[in-house]
């Protein structure tokens, strides 16, 4: 029998400081290990992120869901962590585990955009499902706000 | 060996959970498996090589090194223990000479299972427990000048007893290793992490300078606590409340330094939740004295310390008495005079109250009992009161053994009665007013007022507060007073001020429909053993005035 798929969406503030380059490997850093742990603990989901903040989806079993969120919750890199959605989920909306920079400014998200390619994001995904789309608009207010 | 059995033993090595290192003449790390580095905390494996082992631990942890030191010195097998953390099990370390001055350690961490190691463990979150925090501190010394403090952080869950009671107490448990979990997270290795019991946490700090390093892991856990938990498929919100002492600043003795951090936490948490507090001496000292002022309080009834002051109370339009509001004075053999601000809440807090106002209602109805003519005596009573089930019982019961009519009896009510649980407060009030006691509401106007008690509660009186009366000139409380009025007068309750102190705010009330009063201008609170001078002048006022003119 397969374990009950759940679903874990959340928003928090971008805590990385100083220039492009160190932010980048930051990013890059995140994105290395998330690549490594998520595979084996059967999780997919996205994450994105801009100067202001950081949205994730996380999708898989439960106590996946909850191990990664506890490593996620002590890392430094942001803070105000706010959960919009926790529940059980009939199908994944993510076939991997992808990375992207949104941005309404296309400067910005050009810089990251190898990022993207390399994680194999799709924004397609996030079409027509109502907390991703809030997800999105949040991003996009943060990024102003910060 | 043929290739492929090098491979796989190599893999075998890398794959493995026993630690294993080859040192070489000079100790430094020629070779070492991931297990090993995740053992002795080596951020990166691959950087391992070329480094000294002694060096490393010696930088990396606060422990001894001494025996690993000597055991590599000689050139014949060894076997020791090594403890890396002091809440850690230590890690068992056999060592082996391989030729050419190289060295071999096999490492393995010591199962978690030795009956000492579960005498000092909780076994729930794997964290300490008490008897190891007592060893751990007894045994504290100052060495290096980093580690010349010793600071303890006392943390207390804020809401973890709604979790269990709502969630259960499987997430409850959860919750618990979860929240070991992040408060590791923000110490360092070589502090101590041990759970006390229940939701309370300490963490041992003993390196870095305080009170800057111990202030920074507590904001850190404080705000680890704030975030969201995932547990049993529900978010859970908790906060938590930290209190932290240190050696040399604020507390000189290691024997004081849990309760200087208990004291603390104390302070935290009166502060509000999610706040950190640190040891400050006026805080044993405000600890000490509210202790000896809860001592004397608890031996108050039983020194008859305390006494009833009556304050009378005048129907406006006519000027003739109607009754007198008891009030209760706590005269103490060395603290002279107390003032009831400075120790109903304190009672109120050690549940003392129920005594106190058992004691307050009868001794007024007794006293109102030797009055001449059917005077009211109103009774103050405490929220705090008012959870004790026996309530309408201890009036009923006080009211038969003085004798006393309920109607003259009058029990004056804030709305923290109300305001603490609704519907019993409620169900009492309608039982007293039943049997015919009066119900006045105190201090209205003063806190949330809300209509709807007055509308769901059997008030027969609301009382005005003092300070709307002295804001008499004020047309915003002038107002508000005329408002108050009308509000009684339509729902058929009396309405009376109290602290009346002029003329003027008399006849403004008296003018604007006010039925009652009570304040300096009539009396001030007088003994009981005046009470009947006062009636006799009131009822021949005529005459005694007359006498005084003889």
């Amino acid at each position: 029998m397969t374990e009950p798929l759940y679903r874990l969406v959340y928003i928090s503030r971008n805590e990385i400081t100083g220039d492009d380059a160190s932010v980048r490997r930051e990013i890059e850093q995140i994105l290395e290990k998330a690549r490594e742990k998520n595979p084996s603990a059967n999780l997919t989901g996205a994450l994105m992120f801009n100067a202001g903040c950081f949205a994730q989806v996380l999708e898989g079993p439960h106590d996946n869901i909850q191990d990664t969120f506890e490593r996620i919750q002590c890392d430094p890199r942001h803070s105000r962590v706010s959960v919009i959605a926790f529940e059980p989920t009939a199908s994944r909306q993510f076939s991997n585990w992808s990375m992207a920079y949104r941005s309404a400014n296309s400067e910005a998200s050009a810089k990251f955009s190898d990022i993207m390619q390399v994680s194999g994001f799709d924004p397609a995904q996030l079409k027509g499902d109502h907390i991703l789309d809030l997800l999105n608009q949040h991003l996009l207010e943060s990024e102003q706000s910060s | 060996m043929p290739n492929e059995s090098v491979s796989s033993l190599v893999n075998s090595i890398k794959s493995s959970s026993i630690g294993i290192v080859a040192l070489d003449a000079d100790g430094r790390i020629a070779f070492s498996n991931p297990a090993f580095c995740e053992m002795i905390a080596f951020a990166d494996p691959e950087s391992a090589g070329g480094r000294s082992l002694l060096d490393h631990l010696g930088s990396r942890f606060n422990c001894s090194v001494t025996d690993l030191q000597q055991a590599l010195k000689l050139q014949v097998p060894a076997s020791l223990e090594l403890r890396l953390e002091r809440d850690s099990q230590p890690l068992k370390l056999q060592i082996a000479a391989a030729g050419s001055g190289l060295r071999i350690v096999v490492a393995e961490r010591q199962s978690a299972s030795t009956p000492q190691y579960a005498l000092e463990h909780d076994p729930l979150t794997g964290l300490g427990n008490r008897l190891l925090l007592d060893q751990v501190i007894t045994g504290w010394k100052p060495s290096a000048p980093d580690a010349l403090s010793l600071a303890v952080i006392m943390i207390d869950l804020d809401r973890f007893k709604q979790v269990n009671d709502t969630l259960g107490h499987g997430a409850g448990d959860t919750l618990l290793k979860l929240v070991a979990k992040r408060i590791k997270s923000a110490t360092r290795l070589s502090d101590t992490v041990v759970r006390m019991g229940g939701d309370e946490f300490v963490v041992l700090h003993t390196i870095g300078l305080q009170p800057i390093g111990a202030e920074s892991v507590a904001a850190r856990i404080v705000e680890l606590m704030s975030r969201p938990f995932l547990i049993d498929g529900q978010q859970v919100n908790i906060g938590a409340s930290v209190g932290i002492a240190a050696i040399n600043h604020g507390t000189d003795s290691i024997a004081d330094l849990l309760k200087h951090a208990d004291l603390a936490l104390y302070e935290a948490k009166a502060a509000g939740r999610g706040n950190v507090k640190f040891f400050e001496p006026l805080l044993a000292q405000r600890a000490m004295e509210r202790r000896n002022l809860e001592v004397d309080l608890r031996r108050a009834l039983g020194l008859k310390e305390f006494t009833l002051m009556y304050q009378p109370q005048v129907n406006m339009s006519t000027g003739a008495l109607q009754g007198f509001e008891a009030l209760i004075r706590w005269h103490n053999k060395t603290r002279g005079l107390v003032s009831p601000v400075d120790f109903i809440p304190l009672a109120e807090e050690l549940g003392e109250i129920h005594a106190i106002g058992e004691w307050t209602l009868r001794a007024a109805c007794k006293e109102a009992m030797s009055w001449d003519g059917d005077f009211t005596v109103a009774v103050n009573v405490s929220p705090i009161q008012f959870e004790n089930q026996r309530i309408v019982e201890i009036v009923r019961d006080t009211l038969s053994s003085t004798g006393l009519a309920p109607e003259r009896l009058e029990l004056e009510i804030t709305e923290g009665v109300m305001m603490k649980d609704y519907d019993t407060a409620q169900k009492h009030l309608w039982a007293i007013k039943d049997m015919g006691v009066g119900i006045a509401m105190d201090d209205f106007g003063t806190g949330y007022s809300s209509l709807s008690y007055l509308n769901s509660f059997p008030f027969s009186k609301i009382k005005i507060d003092q300070s709307f009366v002295r804001g008499e000139n004020s047309p915003k409380s002038r107002a508000l007073v005329q408002a108050i009025i009308s509000l009684g007068a339509s729902l058929k309750m009396t309405t009376i001020a109290e602290g009346v102190e002029t003329k003027e705010q008399f006849d403004e009330l008296a003018a604007g429909g006010c039925m009652s009063a009570q304040g300096y201008l009539i009396s001030r609170p007088i003994a009981a053993n005046t009470i009947a001078d006062f009636i006799t002048e009131l009822k021949n006022p005529a005459q005694s005035r007359g006498n005084q003119h003889d």
